[in-house]
């Protein structure tokens, strides 16, 4: 891999925390390159340290030990992120919610304005420029909360089982909906999820996680063609991979004597 | 649109039908000028100084003190609620104080204040100022406190100053329950400015009617009485209409 297309290095980040009883593992070191406008799923049970990991590369909370370098130059807000819920602010508008990013850079109104409603209409939610997040179902506040993560046009996008609030039909069209944003902008994304079928189905690459201590069990390479779709379900090579996913989560990590929990 | 009209037609006959009793006792029951001046007599009384220019006076005095001591006390309230909860160590020191301040009945200290303050308008702020700021500062607390962490985080990954996170989120999400302390503390205002009036100075509605009841003008007294009613009224009105608009987007009123 060339140095130009490295987009994160993680170096031997790990993360423990400080609690009543001693120190706790959240995360044990983690080492792994993203490249440039790679899609990457992470999967893995509760606790097992991914949410930890989308929190360390974006900043929001500070690694024990270890590096995490982003290739991007030196920019006020390398990645824009995706939380499970949408966390749109209630009083603003759907347009007021994805130019809050830029408003708050100090973006012009005009220019601003433009950039939220092309990305309004990407997301599918043109006509509802004007709604209140109150008014939008589950589905449609993630889309806004997704348009909002792009509207300052970050090169990384951090998801955190975004879609894990919505209906099963609404994901399957979110997901598609996700891949076609992902062709169109380039953007590098990690993608938190509990759903192997949704981690296969998305990723170039899937990072496998297991819980108690957190740690990076094994990486997938996903060799299904691009762009995916429907056919992409019905290919063994799909079900082989997935069936492997699922394996990798049930049987315990490598043995760290600790026996059965 | 029609639901709204009705209401106002119920309030209408609810006023009629007290205005038709008040009559009926003035009138055919024929009570004493002294107890229950007629409705027309307290109109006249009404009018009288109305046109003499005396009223506007004191219902502009009465009106400025509310003013002042809401915004003061609102303004207040929130910012030690904010510096409060942004510094936790800070309200262990302040909490035990704060909270014999607020269970102190604060008509009890009233002519404390007019000793300290003396007789003009300062000791009448003040008054209001320390009954408005108790229900804002707890409300704000409260709005503040429950502020989700998630906005936090999104505070934090947009690298948000702490003027922009207190403008565009945190203010704005504490809103409501700001709001409910500033409705009580409205009610508290009105009946701190009439007392403030009561003790001292020459001015204010409260003046009108220590003024009035010391020289038994009876209708005058009435005359004032009312106005303070309405003025309570309007206060709410205003205060409900300013809720609608800022706490539209909760969608819980109508």
């Amino acid at each position: 891999m060339s140095q130009s297309e490295r987009m994160i290095d993680i170096a031997g980040v790990h993360k423990t925390f400080v609690a009543d009883h001693g120190t706790v593992t959240a995360l044990e070191p983690v080492t792994i390159t993203i490249k440039q406008g790679e899609f990457i799923s992470i999967v893995g049970p509760s606790g097992c340290g991914k949410s930890t990991l989308l929190r360390l590369i974006s900043g929001l909370d500070h690694a024990s030990g270890g590096t995490i370098t982003l290739d991007t130059a030196g920019r006020k807000r390398p990645v824009g992120f995706v939380f499970q819920e949408p966390v749109l602010l209630p009083w603003k508008t759907i347009l007021e919610n994805v130019r809050f990013p830029l408003d708050t850079a100090g973006v012009s109104r005009a220019e601003a304005d433009k950039v939220a409603l092309d990305l309004i209409k990407m997301v599918g939610l043109a006509g509802f420029e004007k709604a209140l997040p109150r008014q939008l179902s589950g589905g449609m506040r993630q889309r806004a909360a997704i348009a909002r993560s792009l509207s300052d046009d970050p090169p990384i996008l951090l998801m955190d089982e975004p879609f894990s609030a919505v209906d099963l039909m609404t994901r399957d069209t979110l997901n598609d909906e996700l891949l076609r944003i992902w062709q169109s902008t380039g953007k590098t994304i990690l993608l938190v999820t509990h759903s192997v079928d949704e981690a296969a189905y998305l990723a170039d690459r899937v990072m496998v996680m297991t819980a108690r201590p957190g740690k990076l069990k094994c990486v997938h390479d996903v060799d299904l063609a691009r762009p995916r779709g429907e056919d992409t379900k019905l290919d063994p090579a799909y079900h082989a991979l997935v069936a492997q996913l699922r394996r990798d989560l049930r049987t315990p990590g490598v043995a760290q004597g600790e026996g059965a929990h | 649109m029609i639901r709204r009209f009705t209401a106002w037609i119920d309030y209408a006959l609810a006023l009629a039908v007290l205005l038709g009793a008040w009559w009926f006792a003035t009138g055919p029951m024929a009570m004493p000028t002294y107890l229950l001046p007629s409705p027309l007599r307290t109109w006249n009384a009404l009018a009288g100084i109305a046109m003499s220019g005396e009223l506007w006076l004191h219902l502009g005095f009465t009106v400025q003190n509310i003013v002042l001591g809401l915004i003061l006390g609102l303004v207040t309230g929130i910012a030690l609620a904010y510096v409060m909860t942004r510094f936790p160590k800070l309200a262990i020191w302040v909490d035990g104080p704060l909270v014999i301040l607020q269970t102190a009945p604060k008509i009890a200290l009233a002519p404390l204040f007019v000793v300290w303050f003396g007789f003009g308008i300062l000791a009448k702020i003040i008054l209001i100022f320390s009954l408005v700021f108790f229900p804002v500062f707890i409300g704000a607390v409260a709005g503040f406190r429950t502020l989700d962490p998630k906005m936090k985080d999104l505070s934090k990954l947009l690298g948000l100053g702490h003027i922009q996170r207190f403008r565009q989120i945190e203010l704005p999400s504490a809103m409501p329950e700001i709001f409910v302390g500033l409705k009580i503390g409205a009610v508290q205002a009105l009946v701190g400015a009439v007392l403030a009036e009561w003790m001292s100075g020459k001015l204010g509605l409260g003046y009108l009617m220590t003024y009035a009841g010391a020289t038994y003008k009876t209708p005058l007294l009435f005359a004032a009485v009312l106005l303070t009613v309405v003025l309570g009224l309007l206060m709410h009105v205003v205060l409900t209409m300013l809720e609608n608009r800022l706490l539209s987007w909760k969608g819980a009123k109508r």
